[in-house]
């Protein structure tokens, strides 16, 4: 557990874009390859998946179909839309910024002061 | 950015509810159960993997929740409960709903009542399209600041106006209308209009076209006409073949291009015109060739009405119109010497125009609004006690977490509901108030139509009293009920701690509610009693035995000659008919509403500096008008048959005139000029009585009489005194004027009495029955007021009376105690009220002009309102005697 990361405030939404841009999945599914690319070093806290999907869908950046799942079950499956790729687009780059910031001020010494 | 994917997943959401909530069900346990088979196979059992699977999950009904709450749906859900929640409440208390619901639909219908009858009168919009941005342009001059402007002037002012989108000129004239030759034509009221009138008012025609630019160029070429749809309906039989066929108007052909939109009831509230013409046709129409509107620039008879253009605000206009007009006074300076013109709105106009309508309009809103206080004063107290009851319930929910706007919410959800209820009853009441009001009818053969209706506009204006009545008086007994001290709240044992302090919002409620039905009450009763005196002391004329009959033989075309030939004869042969006593010939009836107006220049008399001379109302009249209508000539002489064309200009003023201009001095032999400073003189040779000119409550009116013969008149009324027997002599007057020219079209033809009840009587006593009816209705709603905090109140003290009986205290002290306290609210509110009935005596006094006050009313109002409110503590305080102290002591 403590190798776990929890997450951080509003990186969820960003995600589960990120899982959806790579093709169509349910919601457990997200679950599942979010930690699959995290290396599961990431600990999502499972239901808050949901309100998180249904306010991405409800924003019109991904939308959502019945299908079948891996085990022939009625499945709701979610896919990225043309504004959700833009808005992941978006995210990505601000979040690549912050981060480079971050690191700049986080390695600045005092000499360099 | 992404509003309208949220709008349409929000609304999504709220058409399939159910199944998007059953696939959210699904989709979960989809979740939970994939997951569990993972961890069966990462070998769980089958129990423990499920156990695990939901643990890990977390709370699923909270998860659901962030789920509405992220679509936005949780705001919606909490409303709908509140609502439910609030019917609920209002089902188990139905006493209180009751009051309260009825109380409002009696305030709201009130208003609403009213509202259509000040609609009708003033403030509905005018019938064209976007009639916001048409504004009034009014002439204004020393003598008029309202005057009409004169076709030269508009023109110019037309053509050379940056600040309109279309000005437009129109008179509103008498036709003599026949719809094929041969016909006996009848008097018809339409309007000559400028060519550009409907383009500009955006006005379509229902049938056929509008005037073309080209029929508004060459005066008398294009006689075309449009009918008014009114007219096209009731005449004609919305004959669709009517299109291209020829009319008579004054004897001339006319072709009928089209008719008038049914929305389109005419330029302004009342009048709807028969028919439209081009101003073009002014001058072939008018009989008299010496007169052409169109080119003389001191005609000023036409209303002026434009569309601002977009952008261009009314000072702006005025600004530059102001500009124009001081051109013109250059370019014109003996017809444009000290014109001016104003612009104003619509609803500006109006109430310059008709002050004393407006300002009854205003004083029965005013009232009307008082009742609604008076209501609302209701339902805040009755939600003030009801909060108090709930006092622990409220506590133990914020106890639980509740936020305190969330209850807020809920308590305003009751009071909005209520007002709803109360809105919606509230139709009953103004629909029936409606139905009074409209039996109001102006009493002229003119088609002025007063059309009080609920309509859209008084149902949007009942819905927003409703709410706004809601939000005043629910906010601020729910900020209070959620206010709660916790602690004492819950600790105590009836959960009334701060129960004092909102006793005295109730009482400071009934207070006012005492105060403000007084004030009612009292302008009901000074209402009352003016219009009383008024009519008592009559109008100062002849109101019985007189028969009456309109005539305009310019509509057949008569020569001035033709015209004064045809009245001699006429009074010569009504005078000597059967059944006549006397006769009179006169341009204008008092109280009619078609008074005229003429400007002197009294002689020794220092007018006001920006003046040249007085406007007066007068009229014309023969030598059997005083004797006929029993107007008595105090001093001097009546007219004679001496008084002719030739001989000097001679008037009779009443002795308000007199008194005016000629303070402490003898009038009789006083001179005037007629017109301006250039104008003929006239002496005075006899003071009438001061009668009633415009209505029966003005106050002395300068009045000023000019004979007929020296100021000859194509309009005019035949008044006849009959020996007793009214309708025989109508008919034997319309044998003989049928005997006297067969196509002379007789119009207004009633007995005096007839007119004198619509025009005087009718519609003061109908304001006495609203205004009293609304006093009534204030005095019980302070009643149910002061009623129900003395029994809410005696409720409450139920053990302290029972102790005390217990100890000793007898029935008599109990209800002495319980009747003192209902008597410290009654005075307080009396007190309050008499003070303000004194300032809206003023008010009241404006529309009667008098300063003079009547104690009397207060004295018969304020003891009646003292006796009621103390018998509505009395009812209270006598259950409060019989109560049983051993089983209030028992109790607890």
């Amino acid at each position: 557990m403590d190798r776990q990361m929890d997450l951080l405030q509003g990186t969820l939404d960003m995600l589960i874009l990120k899982a959806v841009s790579l093709g169509p999945l349910h919601g457990y599914g997200v679950l599942l390859r979010i930690q699959q690319i995290s290396g599961e070093q990431l600990e999502v806290q499972q239901g808050s998946l949901y309100p998180a999907l249904y306010r991405l869908e409800h924003q019109g950046w991904i939308v959502s179909e019945w299908g079948e799942s891996d085990n022939k079950r009625k499945a709701k499956f979610y896919r990225l839309t043309a504004a959700g790729r833009r808005r992941l687009h978006f995210e990505t780059e601000k979040w690549n910024r912050m981060a480079s910031l971050i690191a700049v001020i986080l390695r600045t010494t005092s000499e360099e002061i | 950015m992404n509003l309208l994917a949220r709008l349409r997943s929000w609304l999504k959401w709220m058409m399939e509810r159910p199944r998007l909530e059953k696939e959210m069900e699904t989709e979960v346990r989809f979740h939970i159960e994939s997951y569990a088979e993972d961890l069966v196979r990462s070998g769980l059992s089958k129990q423990e993997a499920m156990r695990r699977a939901r643990v890990e999950f977390g709370n699923i009904e909270s998860h659901k929740d962030a789920v509405r709450a992220s679509l936005g749906l949780r705001l919606w859900d909490e409303l709908w409960s509140d609502l439910g929640f609030a019917l609920r409440i209002m089902q188990r208390n139905p006493g209180f709903t009751l009051v309260a619901v009825l109380s409002l639909a009696i305030g709201i219908g009130v208003n609403s009542a009213l509202f259509s009858v000040a609609d009708a009168l003033v403030l509905r919009p005018l019938s064209v399209s976007r009639p916001d941005e048409v504004v009034t342009v009014v002439g204004k001059s020393p003598s008029d600041p309202l005057g009409g402007i004169s076709y030269p002037d508009y023109a110019d002012i037309r053509d050379r106006s940056k600040s309109f989108d279309g000005l437009v000129a129109f008179t509103t004239t008498a036709f003599g209308f026949a719809a094929r030759p041969g016909e006996l034509p009848q008097m018809k009221t339409g309007m000559l209009v400028s060519g550009n009138l409907f383009r500009a008012m955006g006005v379509e025609p229902e049938l056929g076209r509008g005037f073309r630019p080209e029929e508004d160029q060459v005066p008398g070429r294009d006689a075309v006409v449009v009918l008014g749809h009114d007219f096209w309906g009731t005449q004609l039989g919305e004959d669709g073949a009517i299109l291209g066929r020829t009319v008579l108007l004054n004897g001339i052909e006319f072709t009928v291009i089209g008719v008038a939109p049914e929305r389109f009831t005419g330029m302004d509230q009342l009048l709807r015109p028969t028919l439209y013409v081009p101003l073009m046709m002014a001058p072939r129409l008018d009989a008299n060739p010496a007169r052409n509107l169109l080119e003389q620039r001191d005609d000023r008879g036409l209303e002026v009405k434009g569309r601002l253009k977009s952008g261009v605000s009314l000072a702006r206009a005025q600004a530059e119109l102001v500009t124009m007009a001081k051109g013109l006074e250059r370019a014109y300076p003996v017809t444009n010497k000290d014109q001016s013109v104003a612009v104003m709105t619509e609803l500006q106009a109006r109430i310059a125009r008709d002050s004393p309508d407006s300002g009854m309009v205003a004083m029965l809103m005013a009232l009307a609004a008082v009742v609604l206080l008076v209501a609302c004063a209701n339902l805040a107290s009755l939600l003030l006690s009801r909060a108090r009851a709930r006092t622990r319930e409220i506590a133990i929910r914020l106890a639980l977490g509740a936020g305190r706007m969330r209850l807020v919410r809920q308590l305003m959800a009751e009071s909005v509901v209520v007002a709803l209820a109360g809105g919606a009853v509230s139709l009953l009441f103004a629909d029936a108030g409606a139905a009074f009001l409209s039996r109001i009818r102006i009493p002229t053969d003119l088609p002025l139509v007063l059309s009080i209706k609920l309509d859209q506009r008084a149902l949007l204006f009942g819905l927003a009293a409703s709410l706004l009545s809601a939000v005043l008086f629910g906010l601020v007994p729910a900020l209070q009920a959620s206010r709660t001290d916790l602690v004492s709240a819950l600790k105590s044992a009836d959960a009334d701690n701060s129960g004092r302090q909102r006793l005295w919002g109730r009482k400071a409620l009934v207070v006012a509610q005492v105060a403000l039905s007084l004030v009612l009450m009292v302008v009901a009763t000074l209402l009352f009693r003016g219009f009383h005196s008024i009519l008592a002391g009559g109008p100062g004329f002849r109101t019985d035995h007189l028969v009456m009959m309109s005539f305009d033989p310019k509509l057949v075309r008569y020569s001035d000659q033709q015209v004064q030939q045809f009245y001699k004869q006429l009074a010569d042969r009504a005078r000597s008919s059967l059944g006549v006593k006397s006769v009179a010939l006169t341009q204008v009836i008092p109280l009619a509403p078609n008074q005229q107006v003429e400007n002197i220049v009294p002689e020794g008399f220092q007018l006001p500096k920006d003046r040249t001379s007085a406007a007066v109302f007068a009229d014309s009249v023969d030598v059997g008008f005083f004797e006929t209508m029993a107007v008595p000539i105090l001093r001097g002489r009546s007219f004679l048959e001496s008084d002719t064309a030739g001989a000097p200009l001679v008037a009779v003023v009443n002795e308000a005139l007199a008194w005016h201009y000629w303070p402490n001095q003898d009038a009789i032999g006083k001179r005037f000029r007629l017109n301006d400073n250039k104008g003929p003189w006239v002496g005075i040779v006899g003071i009438a009585k001061t009668g009633k000119y415009l209505w029966v409550g003005e106050g002395p009116t300068p009045y000023l009489y000019l004979p007929l013969a020296q100021h000859p008149q194509p309009r005019m009324t035949l008044v006849a005194q009959s020996f007793g027997d009214d309708p025989s002599l109508v008919a034997s007057l319309r044998e003989m004027v049928r005997k006297l020219d067969a196509n002379q079209p007789v119009y207004d033809v009633r007995t005096m009495s007839d007119f004198y009840q619509m025009r005087a009587v009718s519609v003061p006593m109908m304001i006495n029955e609203v205004v009293g009816a609304m006093g009534l209705i204030g005095m019980l709603l302070a009643l149910v007021g002061l009623y129900g905090l003395m029994a809410y109140s005696v409720a409450r003290r139920t053990r302290e009376i029972g102790i005390r009986m217990a100890i000793g205290g007898d029935r008599g002290s109990v209800v002495r105690m319980v009747l003192r306290q209902g008597f410290n609210l009654a005075l307080t509110g009396l007190a309050i009220g008499l003070v303000a009935s004194f300032a809206a005596e003023t008010g009241v006094n404006a529309i009667f002009s008098s300063t003079r006050r009547d104690p009397l009313a207060y004295l018969i109002v304020a003891p009646t309102l003292l006796a009621v409110t103390m018998f509505a503590a009395w009812v209270p305080a006598r259950r409060a005697s019989r109560v049983d102290p051993t089983s209030t002591l028992r109790y607890e």
